[in-house]
């Protein structure tokens, strides 16, 4: 299984000098595949690696370092940093667990008003950060629909501005995670090789043994990847923050404070820098451990 | 037991995805007196009413957007399908890092590129820098997205036509493209689902005078009652249910990576 991919393409590269027309030198198609993935190279040249260099550049020629030892050093900006580690951590970890039965159920039940369900997941992907903002404030603002509804039930004011708070953010974050989590483990438990797990049970083992010695192990990947995947899109989503932190604050609602408000560019350029670190770091380790078996 | 303890659960979390979407349509058509005269100092009394206000507020964020995603879907399939192909069929030293290196910006948190491309090219029109934002975040999925078809297509095929003696304008025309048809359908939708709700980047590069339909939901949700602020969403939701939608049809797996929330 996981030599597959990877024999076809050593095939590819094999079949390419093999069906040249004419014998010119063995790099031709090589030479012509640079051509037509140069205008990529370039506009990654000159929209992403410049201007990243660029900010690289200004934060370590700043003198000693200064705004990284701003940033880190305890205060506002290291709250923020902090907040969003925590805040996206569990949010992540969350999504992953809430995910697995929804995954499960989606790739390897049929049942009728499946695609509807699947429909339902999915559509939440395509939105703006503002608008799950809104959305949490529709459910959890001062008049949101969940304390109007415990008004109504209970007589008092629960949950009133939850959107406004930390747990605001949380909820807030899990309403995308969730459905990125569940249509990356749908993709992996759909590959998952039942009949490993049936040959298992009749040796004997039972449901938690397979669970932990056959399944964990086998999904390993699919979980890292899709922890890797909520935790990186919360990490730096902007949009969500900037509607809901009012009593406290995120490192992406940071950035924009600094810039906006005290044009205060070093010390949102070393944030931008971290966060970036932090999210690149993350998302490449997990494209390592299951590079192994697709390309990235 | 369990299968259907499974699908109850799944469908609870569908459910609570879905709710606040309801209550926002709903919000948009309902007539509730409270509400006054829409609590917007105009009379925005009727349904029809609504969305026209809604229109004339942001209708020229709404046009920009529909700008920038004309003018970068096609610059985002023309910069990566052909690398993708480069990749696949044609590889070269260096190629795999090339790959990883385009689809790296996936994850770059969109401030930190607004920030750094104004730090660079502030002066730049900022309709081509807030394009150039949107083509940062487009192009990896067109690679992916290509990429992945052509993985599945059986490169002989190419060599087959060439031994048939088709030439490379030929095999391009009448083999790869048709091949590659449905991937550069999906590419296309992937990149407007993506551009179309693209905040991150696009908030801070934008001006008064140049910004696209999120910019203007931001707006409308800090300053807008909540009827007007639900017929907006409504207007950014249009497009997006049939596009997402269609993205699931063909597989596109890539927008769980594409959409920065």
């Amino acid at each position: 299984m996981p030599a597959g991919p990877g024999r076809r393409r050593r095939e590819v590269t094999a079949a390419a000098p093999r069906g040249r027309r004419s014998g010119r030198g063995a790099g031709s198609g090589a030479w012509s595949g640079f051509l037509l993935a140069l205008p990529l190279m370039l506009f990654l040249a000159v929209l992403v690696l410049w201007p990243f260099s660029h900010l690289v550049a200004a934060a370590v020629t700043a003198p000693g370092g200064a705004a990284f030892r701003e940033v880190l050093a305890a205060g506002r900006y290291r709250n923020a940093l902090v907040n969003s580690l925590l805040i996206s951590a569990a949010a992540g970890g969350t999504a992953v667990l809430l995910s697995l039965t929804p995954a499960w159920v989606l790739a390897r039940e049929r049942f009728p008003g499946r695609r509807l369900l699947r429909a339902a997941m999915a559509l939440p992907l395509s939105f703006s950060g503002v608008l799950v903002g809104f959305l949490m404030v529709v459910m959890l603002g001062r008049i949101g629909a969940v304390p109007e509804l415990l008004r109504w039930l209970t007589g008092r004011g629960l949950l009133a501005g939850a959107a406004y708070t930390s747990a605001g953010l949380f909820a807030a974050y899990l309403y995308f995670e969730v459905p990125r989590a569940v249509l990356t483990l749908e993709a992996a438990f759909r590959s998952f090789p039942s009949d490993l797990d049936a040959a298992a049970r009749t040796l004997g083992a039972g449901l938690g043994e397979r669970l932990l010695r056959l399944r964990l192990p086998l999904l390993a990947p699919a979980l890292s990847s899709s922890f890797a995947l909520t935790f990186s899109a919360s990490m730096g989503s902007f949009g969500v923050a900037l509607i809901l932190a009012r009593r406290f604050t995120v490192a992406p609602v940071e950035i924009y404070t600094e810039l906006t408000g005290f044009s205060n560019d070093a010390v949102a350029g070393a944030l931008c820098l971290l966060l970036a670190l932090i999210t690149v770091t993350v998302d490449r380790l997990a494209a390592a451990r299951t590079g192994r078996r697709k390309p990235p | 037991m369990s299968r259907r303890l499974g699908i109850l659960w799944t469908a609870l979390i569908a459910t609570i995805l879905a709710a606040p979407i309801a209550i926002t349509i709903a919000g948009a058509f309902s007539r509730s007196p409270w509400y006054g005269l829409r609590s917007e100092g105009t009379p925005v009394q009727g349904t029809g009413e609504l969305f026209a206000y809604v229109l004339g507020l942001w209708g020229g964020n709404l046009l920009r957007s529909l700008q920038i995603v004309a003018v970068v879907a096609p610059l985002a399939l023309l910069l990566g399908a052909p690398a993708a192909y480069a990749f696949r069929r044609r590889p070269f030293p260096g190629s795999r890092w090339v790959e990883a290196a385009a689809v790296t910006p996936l994850a770059v948190p969109g401030i930190a590129l607004a920030l750094a491309l104004i730090e660079t090219a502030g002066g730049a029109p900022r309709f081509a820098l807030l394009a150039a934002g949107h083509l940062v975040y487009t192009v990896p999925l067109v690679v992916k997205t290509v990429g992945n078809a052509l993985e599945s297509h059986d490169p002989r095929l190419e060599a087959a036509a060439r031994t048939l003696g088709a030439g490379r304008i030929a095999i391009v025309r009448r083999l790869v493209l048709p091949l590659l048809a449905p991937a550069l359908v999906l590419s296309a939708l992937l990149v407007f689902a993506v551009s179309w709700g693209e905040f991150n980047v696009s908030f801070l590069l934008a001006t008064p005078s140049v910004q696209t339909f999120p910019a203007a939901l931001y707006l409308t949700y800090t300053t807008n009652s909540f009827p007007v602020a639900a017929a907006a969403t409504l207007v950014f939701l249009l497009p997006v249910v049939p596009a997402v939608a269609a993205i699931q049809a063909l597989g596109g797996a890539e927008l769980q990576r594409g959409a920065q929330p």
